[in-house]
């Protein structure tokens, strides 16, 4: 009887256990534990803070992580009067967003993002302003945010700048897409306009791959066109694709365009995020992707290995450059860091000059710095090249939420050819796609 | 005996009895109501006298404390926006004491909780000290406090034992779920998330936007709702009943006596069980996709082209899971694959326990194999598995792991509305409620869908448990 009773007495506790255990759940990486509170003053206060140990955390991509420890060290001996505490934790910069939002003031002090994520990362005020810390720059790096403003391609300081306000620092300046091919199969001319680049594909018996069903890739023809998107202060989208654009373009002839390219034998559309396995099944002699696939290419293409910006396509009678999305990767502060002064300045040092050009030495990550830019490794970089031919044709893209889906659905459309190509139909579909896309939040 | 107390039982009678001792109690039981060790002490039972005293005086402390930072925010959920500051001396960045709508809302919760625990305790301390008065009264034996404790490992053995998980209960459960129900009457969403920015009560709005509210082209929650309730309850008759009938047959054939090597054949069937299934789906996935290997070989034997030839498809591919009506059957039929193995399992176990003297004599009157199943093996089915049905039912209906697998990044919905909604047609409520939190921070929607997934397994649960408990089943099948 007794013997019983305290197996039963076991197997409640075991119960309660496991219910513990599953409510619990897990946090990203390790975080810095204590979190600022009610601004309850510094634990020794008055005086500068040497003597403290300063406590920081700083968040980068998986394969960055030797880079990012190195360049801490590196961090750690330009400053020898002060002594850190610098952990650093696993967190992908396209993910970044969704890991701190979750929870801002457990989330790391100092962390990499690629810049699409800015406005919602402003929004819900995770970042803090760089513009606003002119002064620990000033004192410590010896350097003003007007330098280092200059010190980067405008087009990366304007992926930072959120509201006319620096919100972080460009890191590289590669996020974006241009075309890849295989200059065995395709000439450098056939590769230069759709129609030539389809025909050439087509009779090497292979296929060109793009992604439609993505804001981000999509867009392409729009910006090319000279259509905008926007954001506008309450996070809703403004866009003008259903109308003409100022270069007399029409929205229904870009997408009649890209209805046509679409339906071409030798088009595949490519399922976001599947380009690599694409590339490497060896389905397309030429793809639409950005430097991440560069190796792949360069595998798959062999010798022909090329890069190009992208191709023009016709819209009604005019030819038209397809346009593209310059994308940056930045380097951020958590405006809930505890020594905020401390992860600006280490912000500062991950993303100088000579981070960025061990960025491009060990992580092939094409730099935003001016002087990093210009030395002879970028430029001999076939990828690195083809993204500077293109990045004249880039825009940096600002839309708010709303923006995302509704503009897969309709890329998925034009690639499922489920839209009737008359011009009235396309003017319906893009009449509602500007509709979803600008819709109050709710 | 009119000095013994008698105690009624249920909810009404926890308050007469309460009522009664508050009466007829003494002094010491009406000083009890104030301070909660009163009736012990002139007991002499000191030991519960101090338990009793240091819980009110914890419960005082934790609400002057702990609860009064949180709840009088309660009505606005907070007021006070974060403002900051940055002191170059200490390098550090200086708060305002600001409000954070979320914390305001998990502790007034958590405080009510327990403010509604100890009113509860402080009850039931009258009643208890105004039995010890009677029991003083009548000259019995009052306990001490050993005494008292032993009871709680003999007659009082149950209160011991469950008191750990009914606290594990309450804490992991109650609270997140009660959470859940008052987030879905505020505006937390993407616009309104703490620490920076504070949110606030909005009634029922986030149900009328779910229910048709809105304006159908640029808002689409309605719409959508409509269409993916719709689908979910479709999902979970199918996926039940398919995999159901499905394992009854399986284990009727592998049971059969014309079936050589039944074992080995079992074996293989326990395959896709022992694959986790995360691995099986997203390999299944790739295999399906629009460029994947089935696809391949359709376009090789030229199945691609018959069946753009008789319009069937106007892709160059074969959208197996990438368009409406298409992913919605591969859906059910790769859950067939999956979900078949366990429920042979259970079938066989049922099936080894079906009572031989009644298939002996349906065989000795000359029933044919059909009869058999349909009189007896069925019906005996159906008793033993019946409220399992039910569960698989309602688990189908929250089935996360085969929808998300099997389209996320694969399916694209190409129905504008449904974008809008951020909504797939294929999406079961739940997989809805994971992306609208998950990609959007759209937690108010997530919450009202969540308490509409309970409401809908619920009215169903009861509903068939009802219905299957209510005759006399057994006699049924005898």
């Amino acid at each position: 009887m007794k013997l019983k009773k305290i197996l039963a007495l076991v197997l409640a506790l075991a119960m309660t256990l496991a219910l513990v255990a599953c409510g619990g759940g897990d946090k990203p990486a390790e975080n810095s534990g204590d979190q600022p509170n009610s601004g309850a003053a510094a634990p020794e206060a008055g005086g500068t803070a040497s003597g403290e140990t300063i406590s920081l955390t700083l968040w980068g991509g998986e394969e960055d992580q030797t880079m990012l420890a190195e360049r801490v060290e590196a961090f750690k001996a330009a400053y020898p009067d002060q002594t850190f505490d610098i952990k650093i934790g696993v967190e992908s910069e396209s993910t970044a967003k969704d890991t701190v939002l979750t929870d801002i003031e457990a989330a790391a002090d100092v962390f990499a993002f690629a810049d699409d994520q800015l406005a919602d990362l402003v929004d819900a005020g995770a970042l803090l302003s760089i513009d606003s810390m002119d002064q620990p720059l000033q004192a410590y790096a010896g350097k003003s945010v007007a330098d280092i403003k200059a010190a980067n391609v405008p087009v990366s300081v304007e992926a930072a700048t959120y509201n006319g306000t620096m919100y972080a620092f460009p890191a590289t300046a590669d996020n974006g897409y241009f075309l890849y091919y295989d200059s065995t199969r395709i000439t450098p001319e056939q590769a230069a306009s759709w129609d030539t680049l389809l025909d050439a594909a087509q009779a090497a018996g292979s296929k060109v791959g793009m992604t439609l069903a993505s804001g981000w890739y999509l867009a392409s023809f729009f910006y090319g066109a000279g259509f905008t998107t926007g954001r506008n202060e309450d996070g809703t989208t403004t866009m003008d694709w259903n109308g003409t654009s100022p270069s007399g373009v029409t929205g229904v002839q870009v997408v009649q365009a890209m209805q046509k390219i679409a339906a071409h034998p030798a088009f595949l559309a490519v399922t976001d995020g599947d380009s690599s396995n694409q590339i490497a099944a060896g389905n397309v002699c030429a793809i639409v992707s950005g430097t991440w696939d560069s190796i792949s290419c360069s595998d798959a293409f062999g010798e022909g290995y090329a890069a190009a910006k992208l191709p023009a396509y016709m819209a009604g009678d005019k030819e038209v450059q397809t346009g593209s999305v310059a994308g940056c990767k930045l380097i951020g502060v958590n405006a809930y860091a505890e020594n905020s002064g401390w992860a600006v300045l280490l912000a500062e040092f991950l993303t100088n000059e000579e981070s960025q050009t061990v960025r491009f030495e060990q992580r092939e990550a094409g730099p935003s710095n001016i002087n990093a830019q210009s030395s002879d490794a970028v430029a001999g970089n076939v990828a690195q090249a083809a993204l500077g031919q293109q990045s004249a044709y880039a825009v940096i893209q600002k839309a708010g939420g709303k923006y995302w889906d509704p503009s897969k659905s309709f890329g998925e459309q034009i690639a499922q050819g489920s839209i009737a190509s008359d011009d009235a139909s396309v003017q319906k579909a893009l009449d509602e796609l500007v509709a979803g896309v600008t819709a109050p939040l709710g | 005996m009119q000095d013994t107390l008698v105690e009624k039982s249920g909810f009404g009678g926890f308050f007469s009895n309460f009522g009664t001792a508050v009466a007829k109690g003494d002094w010491s039981v009406k000083l009890s109501l104030l301070w909660m060790g009163a009736g012990y002490a002139r007991r002499k039972q000191y030991v519960k006298a101090l338990i009793m005293t240091a819980l009110e005086v914890g419960v005082v402390l934790f609400t002057i404390f702990f609860a009064m930072q949180y709840v009088p925010k309660f009505g606005t959920l907070g007021t006070v926006q974060a403002e900051q500051v940055f002191n170059m001396e200490t390098m550090k960045t200086e708060w305002n004491d600001y409000d954070n709508s979320f914390l305001i809302l998990l502790f007034s919760l958590f405080s009510f909780v327990i403010w509604f625990a100890f009113i509860a305790v402080w009850m039931k301390n009258v009643v208890n000290v105004y039995r010890l008065q009677l029991q003083a009264e009548s000259g019995k034996h009052i306990n001490t406090f050993v005494e008292d404790l032993r009871t709680y490992l003999d007659e009082k053995f149950h209160i011991t034992l469950l008191t750990l998980p009914v606290l594990g209960v309450v804490v992991f459960t109650a609270i997140p779920i009660l959470l859940l129900v008052l987030v879905a009457f505020t505006n937390y969403d993407q616009q309104h998330m703490p620490p920076t920015n504070l949110f606030s009560w909005v009634g029922l709005s986030n149900f009328i936007t779910l229910l048709g509210g809105g304006d159908s082209l640029t808002m689409g929650f309605g719409y959508a709702f409509v269409r993916i309730l719709g689908w979910t309850l479709v999902w979970s008759l199918f996926a039940t009943l398919t995999t159901y009938i499905g394992g009854i047959l399986m284990s009727l054939l592998l049971n059969s006596k014309m079936v050589k090597w039944p074992k080995l054949w079992r074996t293989l069937f326990m395959i896709t069980i022992a694959v986790p299934q995360f691995v099986s789906l997203l390999l299944l996935r790739n295999f399906f996709s629009n460029t994947g290997i089935v696809n391949t070989i359709c376009q090789s034997i030229g199945l691609t082209d018959f069946l753009r030839g008789i319009g069937a498809i106007s892709t160059a591919y074969i959208p197996f899971l990438s368009a409406p009506g298409w992913a919605h059957v591969m859906i059910i039929l790769i859950n067939i694959w999956i979900g078949v193995p366990y429920q042979m399992l259970i079938a066989t176990g049922v099936l080894m326990n079906l009572p031989g003297d009644q298939l002996e004599s349906a065989r000795i009157d000359g029933a044919n194999p059909y009869q058999t199943f349909r009189h007896i093996t069925m019906p005996y089915m159906l008793f033993v598995t019946g409220p399992a049905l039910i569960t698989d039912f309602v688990k189908n209906i929250n089935n996360f792991n085969v929808i998300y697998l099997l389209t996320e990044d694969v399916y694209t919905t190409t129905n504008q509305v449904m974008a809008n909604a951020q909504a797939k047609e294929v999406d079961l409520l739940v997989t809805w409620l994971f992306r609208l939190t998950q990609d959007y921070y759209n937690y108010k929607m997530a919450s009202v869908i969540g308490i509409m997934v309970f409401i809908v397994c619920a009215v169903f649960t009861l509903v068939a448990f009802n219905r299957m408990t209510k005759g006399d089943k057994e006699g049924v099948y005898q």
